[in-house]
């Protein structure tokens, strides 16, 4: 809402600069944007009366005038304007008046070219002690056919405070819950009660009625939709003449962000802003029975509104009606069939009270937002419809000489309910923890239209009509606050309330624990938006079975799908790197991915994603770092997990053809845990990295942080003390099919479960040489410990070669000789 | 006996003169020292004394003996340590070549502000709850007050994924859902992701961080005057303790009274410039009174619990602490913006 603060100061008198008022109503929650400082863009013009108009004794097209600038005195001024008379009020520049130079706009901004001071010139042969000024030459509009003709004004008094030229406009945001500061009255109101001042409401004059004829316009109104339309007020004008406003009112539209369009139209613009209640002007005579019908569109399909454009209607919108099609769309926009134009001379003014739903309906599904729609859907004053009547009839019958028609027809189907809001004694310093008397309280809520009584030790407080949002004590409570300035709440520290020591979620302990290993791993953190391409999505379907999750108003096609795996993020920001002078790219995401069940349930759930390309560490001058591969990657899963409370035993089972085909197929493994898939590692696909343009292998690995979280928080192991007697290692090197999986050779000897064995560990894999070439040789280390002694050479050998021969039996195993 | 032992003596210590070679050193002491040395000869021919002086032959050997072996340790040591020197002088590395590195990992900056945030509301009492990013209209919309018509609840704004669910627009979700699962005194706060329908741009992007807070207990005993107190704290800890904070009605559906909570501008300190649009203020987290009818929603009577929440956009503040305008960087992940940031959780200074 822009405020003219001319125009406020019409209501409230602050004694306070345009900045404290902003400051104070910014504090209170209505908050000024924007200051703009506006000026007329010339000087020394004022207000003067025409007294005499003589032709000019040396030329045809000029007259000699005298003028009458009150205060200032009489002066002679030559003039070539058509329509200059005697006895009109016109706008009189001084010598040493400045006006604007250049080529003139309409409006005012905020620097203006100012032509050299205006001296006294002689005009063949006549002297002219300054001028009278068009439009065009005060830089009001491009009109410079005539002189500018004012409607009112005191001789000698400065045109541009006439013209509220010299102004401020306040850039104010309200808030959805202040419909009632949409308006001139409505600012001025808060103002006067942020400063304790009164508030100064317009005038309402009574109607001028037409009283030649004797005779009303017969006007009928009806609602027929009560639940959407409680009430309907109408006024019938005639004698109007529709033409351009005048420069003071358009100025005023002008400067509260409006457009002027005609007199008859300005006047409703110009109510609406000053006191809130959305106008409508009919012609009349295009009214089919001079009825007004408040309904459902129904049956009405379309109608075309005053923009031109027809509107698709469903039953349940809310229109105007004449006796046989609707001619407005309610509280939204007028129709064409009933616009006010140049030959309009009889008008019905509509001023109603629409349901804000219905309203906003309407205006949502049309898309279409108009100031009228804007302040209806936000609530306004349900008991303000007659009085602004008076109001823009008093304006219309001035600046376009309309006369009422007729009383004014006031139909209210329901009558708005009032609300009554108790409040207990310590209600509202409970709220805000700061005492406040009683009688500041009133007083406050007063300030804002409410009224308030006592009743024992509680006040009971009637909100005002026009604040729809004040139903409960906690309102109240805002409204002292804010009036009071949340500057006077003390700051105050609470007691701890919650029981027991402040705990963290698990799921989050367990992420950052999971964001620590992965730094030390060397990964870096990356967030990437969880939005993510159908193809992506198909090419990496991630952990999980479920189904993928489309949104249903996405922003492009590229972001239509929620994320199963975290890896295309990765990939994403690998790219992005690689294409801006990174060489290698090591890092990993924590982050939701989304799926849905058959049953809709858990359709989120938490991941952990790593990448590594490229030179990984330890590289020096002439000597080569290691260089990411499967078992980077795998080594980095491994630390990964390993470091995770329970360190939870994972085996890697090489993938079904088919599964996990994003990855090489001899260079992945599913991540198993207690039998259940947790994750995956792998290097991409070579096809893949080859689209990708990776000049070497890039391993991934994903893990379910949220299956993970399930095996970490398990109890800790008992703690074990070091043991207190020597181990004996013996090696043994065991020759085996190629294809037998290195961890299926240690298993098995694990699962032999060799009382004197405390741990078998690979060391060594050798193909070739003398190696049969379907067989591998599998070095591996044995540590043999007794809990209570130091075992002998002779205990030792005795169990190593027990573990020999069962290793033989179980895996068809030759010692490597 | 007695002379030739003397003799044997001098001439070794002749030999073992301070310039002595290692392998002169070694002659003497195979010679003299060695199982059938000079000394071990001597011995062997003890049998020839007469047994009254034995004893003072005996000494003598031991004695000479242990002379001899002292000065051989030391002429030793000495040519180790020369050697020593002479290897050290020789391996003299250019130490300002680069070590062979470990790589280190960097936390994302909106991590890192998180932690940071959550850091100093845990040493405030708060206990932090996870919350969920996919929800249903009541606990995003319709239990924080907001009218059946609103437009944050338009397709235009929301993002929706089919069966009645949508992606949370902010984490006031939490509120909803730990008010449900308990009863009051409660001081939680939620972080997570919320997702509106912006395009990525330097100020908006589809996805962002907030962290939503909240403190219930008794009416009464969590006010409005603690609301600021906690706030201005939280601020200050996080901001710097020079951070004027300036509290302006304002309104959300689920608080009232509702109040904007605005620092003094990071860039010019409160004296006005173009970052703050010349107010001195930037605008940090909006915040109130839980509305009555969010108590309703979750069925606690508002007669007899009260409490405040706050609401915090991650990367926004995030920016202004950094001093940097744009959103996008949060979310590309360039390598050359995310490691100028720390590798660790908390933070150091």
């Amino acid at each position: 809402m822009k405020l003219p603060l001319g125009w406020l100061r019409e209501f409230v008198t602050v004694d306070a600069d345009v900045d404290a008022i902003a400051r104070r109503l910014t504090a209170a929650g209505v908050e000024v944007e924007n200051l703009e400082r506006v000026n007329a863009g010339f000087s020394d013009v004022v207000i003067a009366r025409v007294l005499d108009v003589q032709r000019h004794p040396n030329a045809d097209r000029l007259s000699l005038c005298e003028v009458d600038a009150g205060p200032l005195g009489r002066f002679s001024v030559v003039c070539g304007a058509p329509n200059v008379r005697s006895g009109m009020t016109a706008a009189y520049a001084r010598v040493g008046a400045r006006l604007r130079a250049g080529v003139h706009g309409a409006g005012g901004a905020a620097t203006v070219e100012q032509a050299p001071p205006l001296q006294a010139a002689v005009i063949r042969g006549v002297k002219s002690d300054g001028m009278l000024c068009s439009e065009r030459e005060l830089g009001l509009s491009d009109e410079h056919q005539g002189i500018l003709e004012l409607d009112a004004g005191e001789p000698g008094s400065d045109l541009a405070t006439a013209l509220h030229l010299d102004d401020v406009v306040l850039d104010i945001a309200i808030t959805p819950n202040r419909g009632d500061c949409l308006s001139v009255l409505g600012l001025a109101r808060e103002i006067a009660a942020l400063f304790g001042v009164k508030l100064k409401p317009p005038p309402i004059t009574p109607l001028v009625t037409d009283n030649h004829r004797g005779e009303a316009v017969a006007v009928a109104v009806e609602i027929e939709a009560p639940d959407l339309c409680p009430r309907y007020a109408a006024l019938p004008m005639e004698g109007v003449k529709i033409g351009p406003s005048p420069i003071w009112l358009r100025r005023r539209l002008e400067l509260a962000g409006m457009r002027a369009v005609s007199n008859v139209v300005d006047a409703t613009n110009y109510v609406m802003l000053e006191l809130g209640q959305p106008l409508h002007a009919f012609d009349f005579t295009k009214l089919a029975g001079g009825r007004i019908v408040v309904r459902r569109a129904g049956n009405d399909r379309a109608m075309t509104t005053l923009d031109g454009l027809e509107r698709a209607l469903i039953a349940d919108d809310l229109v105007i009606a004449d006796a046989d099609k609707p001619v407005a769309l309610a509280g939204v926009m007028g129709g064409g069939n009933s616009e006010v134009g140049g030959e309009t001379g009889t008008i019905l003014l509509e001023s109603a009270y629409f349901e804000p739903m219905t309203v906003a309906r309407t205006a949502r599904r049309l898309g279409l937002r108009s100031e009228a729609s804007y302040r209806f859907e936000r609530g306004i004053d349900p008991t303000g419809q007659v009085r602004a009547l008076h109001r823009v009839a008093s304006i219309i019958t001035r600046i376009s000489g309309g006369r009422a028609a007729g009383p004014i027809i006031d139909v209210e189907a329901r009558p708005p309910e009032l609300r009554e809001i108790t409040l207990e004694p310590d209600a509202i310093t409970k709220i805000l923890g700061v005492r406040i008397p009683r009688a500041e309280i009133s007083r406050r809520l007063k300030s804002l239209g409410a009224g308030v009584r006592s009743e024992r030790q509680r006040l009971i407080v009637t909100a005002p009509p026009f604040r729809p949002d004040l139903t409960e004590p906690a309102d109240l409570a805002e409204e002292v606050a804010r009036l009071k300035g949340l500057d006077e709440i003390p700051a105050a520290v609470p007691e701890r309330p919650s029981a027991g020591p402040a705990v963290e979620d698990s799921s989050r302990v367990f992420a950052r624990v999971s964001r620590e290993v992965m730094l030390g791993c060397g990964l870096t953190e990356i967030k990437s938006i969880a939005f993510i391409a159908p193809a992506d999505n198909q090419a990496y379907p991630g952990i999980g079975t479920g189904q993928t999750i489309c949104v249903t108003n996405p922003l492009s096609a590229e972001l239509s799908e929620m994320r199963r795996s975290l890896v295309p993020g990765l990939i994403a920001a690998m790219r992005f790197n690689l294409n801006r002078e990174a060489a290698a790219f090591h890092a990993f995401e924590i982050g939701r991915v989304f799926m849905t069940n058959g049953d809709g349930s858990a359709p989120e759930s938490e991941r952990i994603a790593g990448i590594s390309y490229g030179e990984y560490a330890l590289a020096a001058i002439g000597r080569p770092g290691v260089t990411a591969d499967f078992f980077t990657i795998k080594g980095i899963a491994e630390t990964y997990l390993r470091s995770l409370p329970g360190a939870p035993r994972a085996d890697f089972v090489p993938p079904a053809a088919g599964e996990l085909a994003f990855l090489h197929p001899g260079k992945s493994a599913h991540i198993r845990i207690d039998g259940r898939r947790l994750g995956y590692v792998g290097e991409l696909h070579p096809g893949e990295a080859m689209h990708l343009g990776l000049g070497g292998p890039c391993g991934v690995f994903e893990f379910d942080l949220t299956m993970l979280l399930a095996f970490g928080s398990s109890e800790r192991r008992a703690i074990e003390l070091p043991p207190r007697f020597p181990a004996v290692r013996r090696d043994l090197a065991l020759v085996v099919d190629r294809g037998l999986a290195a961890d299926d050779v240690l298993r098995a000897i694990s699962e032999m479960k060799l009382n004197l064995l405390e741990s078998v560990r690979l060391f060594d894999v050798y193909e070739g040489g003398s190696i049969p070439p379907d067989k591998k040789s599998v070095g591996i280390a044995c540590l043999y410990r007794a809990r209570d002694r130091t075992l002998t050479d002779g205990e030792v050998n005795r169990a190593h070669a027990d573990l020999i021969e069962r290793a033989r039996a179980r895996l068809g195993a030759e010692l490597r000789q | 006996m007695k002379d030739q032992l003397e003799q044997i003596r001098s001439r070794a210590l002749a030999e073992l003169a301070d310039d002595a070679a290692e392998a002169a050193i070694e002659n003497v002491r195979v010679r003299v020292l060695g199982r059938s040395g000079e000394l071990t000869e001597i011995m062997r021919r003890m049998r020839e004394v007469p047994p009254e002086e034995r004893p003072a032959i005996g000494q003598l050997v031991n004695q000479i003996k242990a002379e001899l072996e002292a000065r051989i340790e030391v002429l030793q040591g000495r040519l180790r340590e020369a050697a020593l020197e002479r290897e050290l002088a020789a391996a003299r590395l250019d130490v300002t070549l680069p070590g062979a590195h470990l790589p280190r990992g960097r936390l994302h900056p909106v991590t890192q502000t998180i932690e940071e945030m959550l850091h100093i509301f845990r040493a405030m009492g708060f206990e932090i709850a996870a919350t969920r990013d996919v929800e249903d209209d009541f606990h995003n919309f319709a239990a924080l007050n907001f009218p059946p018509d609103h437009p944050a609840r338009e397709m235009q704004d929301t993002f929706f994924i089919g069966g009645g669910l949508l992606l949370r627009t902010h984490t006031s979700n939490g509120q909803i859902r730990v008010m449900e699962a308990r009863r009051p005194p409660l001081a939680v706060v939620c972080p997570g992701n919320c997702y509106r329908r912006d395009e990525l741009s330097v100020r908006a992007s589809p996805m962002f961080s907030q962290i939503e807070g909240f403190m219930v207990d008794r009416a009464g005993k969590i006010t409005m005057a603690h609301l600021k107190g906690v706030l201005t704290e939280f601020l200050r800890a996080f901001f710097g303790a020079g951070t004027a904070v300036r509290f302006r009605a304002s309104f959300f559906p689920f608080t009232e009274p509702s109040a904007e909570v605005d620092i003094s501008c990071l860039l010019c300190a409160g004296k006005g410039c173009r970052v703050c649009k010349q107010s001195g203020w930037t605008e940090i987290l909006g915040s109130g009174m839980i509305h009555p009818n969010v108590f309703r929603a979750v069925g606690y009577d508002p007669a007899e619990f009260q409490g405040f929440a706050f609401g915090l956009g991650v990367e926004r503040t995030a920016l202004l602490k950094l001093g940097v305008e744009d959103m996008r960087l949060f979310f590309e992940n360039d390598l050359r913006f995310l490691n100028q940031f720390q590798a660790t959780v908390e933070r150091l200074a």
